[in-house]
């Protein structure tokens, strides 16, 4: 056969290793690009990242541990790498950096009706993660959009449950705690545990803008009738203590009157006693060293005018003394 | 060897290449995605609807059409409605849907945006319907989720034959018409004035209540006092007349002389002046002693 081709032994060796090389080089470029292309199936995946991995267009897997994967390369696996950690916000009607609250887009934005028909201003930021990446791509088309109308929805209707006066005032917490189950039932109504709504937060409630003064007064009102009651209290903190203690007093000195007095009567009651023992003993002469006594004791300071006989004598009660002779 | 070897280096090439075209939408490899479906026409006869994954089709002769199979997301607009007692309220709201039968969905309506334009419709016509049996307060108030279910349900019998699915059609705003603002703001602003005096009075009446029943609690404590402070100083007089009357009854008439030296020595002072009659028992002695 070499023979009919023409070719020495040694051409035909030649020809043969080249052929030789030749597939060895091929198969390595061949090799090589094979290589190549499995390796692009590897990919790192970050803390709160998750990895949905399309076979042929079909979701086969969610990959959620950090760290390096891999899987069959494009076009064959398409991975899409979403982060599952992070905290997404939504404002409505939270005026950005050099923006005002009044702008027309916000207040369009934040105004709502009410249970009475009232009209207030209410912005407020929505917080919420990604907890399924294949449902929040694929099951849903627009996710924030849908985000952003279902809040708003679900802040107007449980705004348009509450009276005006609950919604400044008296039902807050109420209010973020209702709208953050309604707008998880909503979201679990598109599919289930596709997303969390970790918070719903109150930026600012207000009156609008033309009606603010009317409400501020009325804030006010708040603020002047407990003061008014604040005083009251305190004048009655004040007058009833002194009451009290005049209460006290008046009856202190009452007791003290009369613990004076019966040991006043029982002293000189005891006093008595004890003369009158005395007295019986010898009447006439106790009678006259008391009287002397007395006089002894009274006359020295009082000026003394002594009538003869005869004369007008103005009376005086010194008659017992007299009588008694 | 060497050509098995080729041969399965080629073929995985190709088929890389062929399902790499697929990505692209070439066939004859036809890959659907997550999210889509896909209906594969033979000459205008539906001859497969794909889930994701793969599937194939005869290049050049088969067409293929391409839909959403995900919820959708569409918003209509904020239009004027006429409740049941005559107000007009401006509603907005946006529908969640679906295509559920691709072939229906594409005989009947054939694009995404066609049957937006017919959600709106359908779903504008529910709103007007529903809303327009209730009035403004019900619709306001706490009927609203009752109101978006029945609206939901009446867009989800409506739209059923076009293939789709309606999840959930949701009012967002719901407001009076512009132009009405300054009176709802008037009546705010009156409210609001009727509320602050309403306060304010309140306020008052309730501190003047206060003081009034803090004056009458101090008469009160101060009365009772009073009364039994007088009990005890009679309690004291009485026991003291008592004590006094044991003593000297015993002893009435000198009784009668002592006490009356003390009433003396207790009513006569420097600024007394006493007239004295020599005869006194005092004086008994003075002018006699010259005498005698």
């Amino acid at each position: 056969m070499a023979d009919e081709d023409g070719l020495s032994t040694e051409q035909r060796v030649r020809r043969s290793v080249a052929r030789t090389l030749g597939n060895l080089t091929l198969g390595t470029v061949l090799v090589g690009a094979l290589g190549v292309w499995l390796s692009l199936g590897v990919y790192t995946l970050d803390p709160g990242e998750a990895a949905v991995l399309l076979q042929l267009g079909k979701h086969v897997d969610t990959v959620r541990d950090p760290g390096v994967h891999w899987t069959l390369p494009p076009p064959i696996n398409v991975r899409v790498i979403e982060n599952v950690g992070m905290v997404r916000n939504e404002d409505f009607g939270v005026p950005g950096p050099g923006e005002t609250a009044e702008a027309d887009a916000l207040v369009h934005e934040s105004s709502m009706q009410t249970s009475d028909n009232n009209i207030v201003r209410v912005s407020f930021t929505v917080q919420y993660r990604i907890s399924d990446p294949y449902a929040a791509r694929y099951r849903i088309a627009d996710l924030p959009a849908v985000v952003r109308s279902a809040s708003a929805a679900a802040m107007r209707e449980v705004v348009g449950r509450m009276t005006v006066d609950g919604v400044l005032r008296e039902r807050r917490d109420a209010l973020t705690a209702e709208v953050l189950t309604t707008l998880q039932g909503v979201f679990d109504r598109y599919s289930k545990d596709m997303i969390v709504v970790d918070a719903v937060e109150l930026q600012d409630v207000q009156a609008p803008a033309a009606v603010r003064e009317a409400f501020d007064d009325v804030v006010a009102a708040i603020q002047d009738a407990s003061r008014h009651v604040n005083e009251a209290q305190g004048y009655q903190n004040q007058v009833i203590p002194n009451a009290r203690a005049e209460a006290v007093e008046l009856i202190e000195s009452a007791n003290g009157y009369r613990d004076a007095r019966i040991a006043e009567a029982t002293g000189e009651g005891e006093r008595f006693k004890a003369l009158s023992v005395e007295y019986k003993k010898a009447p006439t002469v106790t009678r006259k060293r008391l009287f002397l006594e007395t006089m002894e004791s009274v006359l020295p300071g009082v000026e003394k005018v002594i009538v003869k006989p005869g004369q007008v004598v103005p009376y005086l009660p010194l008659d017992r003394a007299g009588a008694a002779k | 060897m060497k050509r098995i070897a080729l041969f399965a280096l080629f073929g995985v090439a190709f088929a890389v290449l062929a399902v790499a075209a697929g990505n692209l939408g070439i066939p004859p490899v036809v890959i659907t995605r997550e999210g889509e479906q896909k209906i594969v026409l033979l000459f205008g006869d539906v001859r497969d609807v794909t889930a994701p994954g793969l599937s194939l089709a005869i290049p050049f002769v088969e067409v293929i059409r391409t839909y959403p199979s995900a919820w959708l997301y569409n918003s209509t607009d904020a239009k004027g409605i006429q409740t049941k007692d005559g107000e007009v309220l401006v509603i907005d709201n946006y529908t969640v849907w679906r295509i559920v039968d691709p072939i229906e969905f594409m005989r009947s309506l054939a694009s995404v945006e066609a049957a937006e334009q017919r959600i709106d419709r359908v779903v504008r016509d529910a709103v007007r319907e529903v809303v327009g049996r209730h009035t403004i307060g019900e619709v306001l108030k706490d009927q609203r989720a009752a109101l978006m279910e029945s609206i939901t349900a009446n867009a989800r019998h409506a739209l059923e034959r076009y293939g789709i699915e309606i999840n959930d059609v949701r009012i967002n705003r719901t407001e009076l018409p512009p132009g009405t603002e300054e009176s709802v703001y008037a009546r705010m602003k009156t409210e609001r004035e009727r509320l602050a005096k309403k306060n304010r009075a309140e306020g008052d009446e309730r501190a003047r209540k206060i003081r009034a029943e803090a004056d009458r609690d101090a008469r009160v404590i101060v009365a009772n006092a009073r009364r039994d402070a007088e009990i005890q100083r009679g309690l004291g007089d009485a026991e003291a007349a008592r004590i006094y009357g044991e003593a000297y009854s015993a002893e009435p008439d000198f009784y009668a002389f002592v006490r009356s030296l003390d009433a003396y020595r207790k009513t006569i002072d420097t600024k007394t002046t006493l007239v004295l009659s020599p005869d006194t028992e005092f004086f008994r002695y003075l002018e006699g002693q010259g005498s005698e």
